[in-house]
């Protein structure tokens, strides 16, 4: 089995692999890599899913003003309201609740402002679809975008699109360069495309930003 | 109407509790520094604005504004130098994590900021600026007698009113965009960001405005001083301005390339692009 066979049945790649693909994962370093960083992110992105959870405190807020309003009595130790556990004339105020912090968390998340593509991104799916999409790209390119995607998932498609736009810059510029050597524009372009491709990398490894 | 009023008063309730919840996890920090003559102040903030302005006197004050207990908020002093970094806790995100930054600096200050969003904007000042910023908005303003350098993935940069300066800025794919930027030397590098001045061209400086396939405007006055080389390999090259011709290392074909003087050719200009188009403009009086 080829690199480019493995990578065409990774996005179906659940835990269990084939013997044929055990084989060329304890032969090829790159994929075994690949996989191990792409169960990472997964597991990370499961993780900031989990986080999205509004925390007891909020449930239990909203319970103590029920409570005061007399709308909720005491149940004995129940200090959390369950939705379950409410009686049926009560139960409405489940998709109420619901309905109120979905709208106030809109209003909040609208303040924050986050880039839309962001959810896609933090979605293990979404990051495995993204790396497929990287094909053609030097593997150490890949290797950043992994680092990105790890540490800040948001960020992976600028740093993608922006490698892209200086790869093709850097192509651009070698072949003008190499058409004509003593062209000094075109080791001028030359230079500011490397110098481009310099600074993607070391805002990427950024220390500071980490 | 009583389950009415009751819905009513539930409402009501529900939004006081969330209203709290949210202004519960705002907190505001203030942090004051007292510097001496060209101090060094770095700001590090991955998610939110960061905002710089001038003061009066030798003092450093920081006002920072988080929204979530997931982020907390470093500082030291140590000698003339300032650093304030925003510092993530697990599980931050670019809305837990956000933090927005309002400082004053002496006007002479050293200022470093670094973010992955941004915006960046600082104003008034003497000294040297760095500004790193992924996908930040860029604003410097009303800026002199410093070293300007911006840094940029794909986020836009705009320099308006910045003189006796060296400035140089790098973005991959944000739009640049200088308005009466002069200085000894101004250098922009862009992949497929667009570049446009509007200014003089002066200060005798170095001028280099080059591109992939970003294009650039170019708009100078009649009165401009100025060598100038404008060259695309694939793109349209437009000149409105009357050269005198000069003698270049390349063949300047009409449309794809022109090189010449204008007035005492005071500053040197170079428009280059691989396949962005290039107009030099004559600014309407």
């Amino acid at each position: 089995m080829t690199c480019e066979e493995f990578e065409r049945v990774l996005p179906e790649l659940g835990n269990d692999h084939s013997i044929e693909q055990d084989e060329h994962l304890k032969s090829c370093s790159a994929c075994s890599e690949l996989v191990s960083d792409l169960s990472e992110i997964s597991k990370q992105g499961r993780l900031l899913q989990a986080c999205e959870e509004p925390s007891p405190w909020v449930w239990n807020s909203i319970e103590v003003a029920l409570r005061q309003e007399g709308l909720i009595r005491e149940q004995p130790g129940n200090l959390l309201v369950h939705p379950p556990r409410l009686s049926w004339k009560l139960r409405w105020l489940v998709p109420a609740a619901a309905a109120s912090l979905i709208f106030f968390g809109v209003l909040l998340h609208e303040r924050g402002g986050i880039p839309q593509h962001q959810a896609k991104q933090e979605s293990p799916a979404g990051v495995v679809t993204a790396d497929l999409q990287t094909e053609g790209m030097p593997s150490e390119d890949m290797q950043l975008l992994n680092s990105v995607a790890a540490r800040t998932p948001s960020m992976r498609d600028a740093y993608e699109q922006n490698l892209r736009a200086v790869n093709a810059y850097i192509h651009d510029a070698e072949q003008s360069a190499n058409n004509d050597p003593n062209d000094e524009v075109a080791q001028q372009y030359l230079r500011n495309a490397y110098e481009q491709k310099a600074m993607v990398y070391e805002m990427a490894l950024d220390r500071s930003l980490q | 109407m009583y389950r009415k009023q009751r819905i009513a008063t539930v409402s009501v309730v529900m939004i006081i509790i969330v209203a709290a919840l949210a202004a519960a996890e705002t907190t505001r920090k203030e942090m004051h520094f007292k510097v001496g003559r060209r101090a060094n102040i770095s700001i590090v903030n991955v998610y939110g604005p960061i905002s710089v302005k001038p003061g009066i006197g030798k003092h450093v004050s920081v006002t920072a504004t988080s929204y979530s207990g997931k982020v907390e908020i470093d500082q030291s002093k140590r000698g003339n130098r300032v650093a304030v970094v925003s510092h993530l806790l697990q599980g931050a995100d670019s809305d837990s994590g956000r933090v927005d930054y309002e400082v004053v600096v002496p006007m002479d200050a050293n200022v470093t900021l670094h973010t992955a969003t941004g915006p960046l904007h600082i104003e008034k000042l003497h000294g040297d600026l760095l500004l790193e910023g992924s996908t930040a908005n860029v604003d410097v303003r009303d800026v002199s007698a410093g070293r300007v350098h911006v840094k940029t993935l794909n986020g836009p940069v705009t320099l308006t009113n910045v003189n006796d300066a060296y400035v140089e800025i790098t973005s991959v794919s944000g739009d640049v965009s200088l308005h009466q930027v002069n200085g000894a030397s101004v250098h922009v590098n862009s992949s497929s960001g667009k570049i446009h001045y509007d200014g003089e061209f002066g200060e005798g400086g170095q001028y280099s405005l080059t591109s992939h396939s970003g294009d650039i405007e170019a708009i100078a006055p009649s009165y401009a001083s100025i060598e100038v080389v404008a060259r695309s390999v694939q793109g349209r090259v437009d000149n409105d301005f009357p050269l005198q011709p000069e003698h270049t290392s390349f063949v300047t074909r009409s449309g794809s390339a022109f090189a010449g003087t204008v007035g005492q050719a005071a500053s040197s200009v170079n428009l280059l692009s691989f396949s962005g188009k290039i107009h030099l403009k004559k600014r309407e009086q």
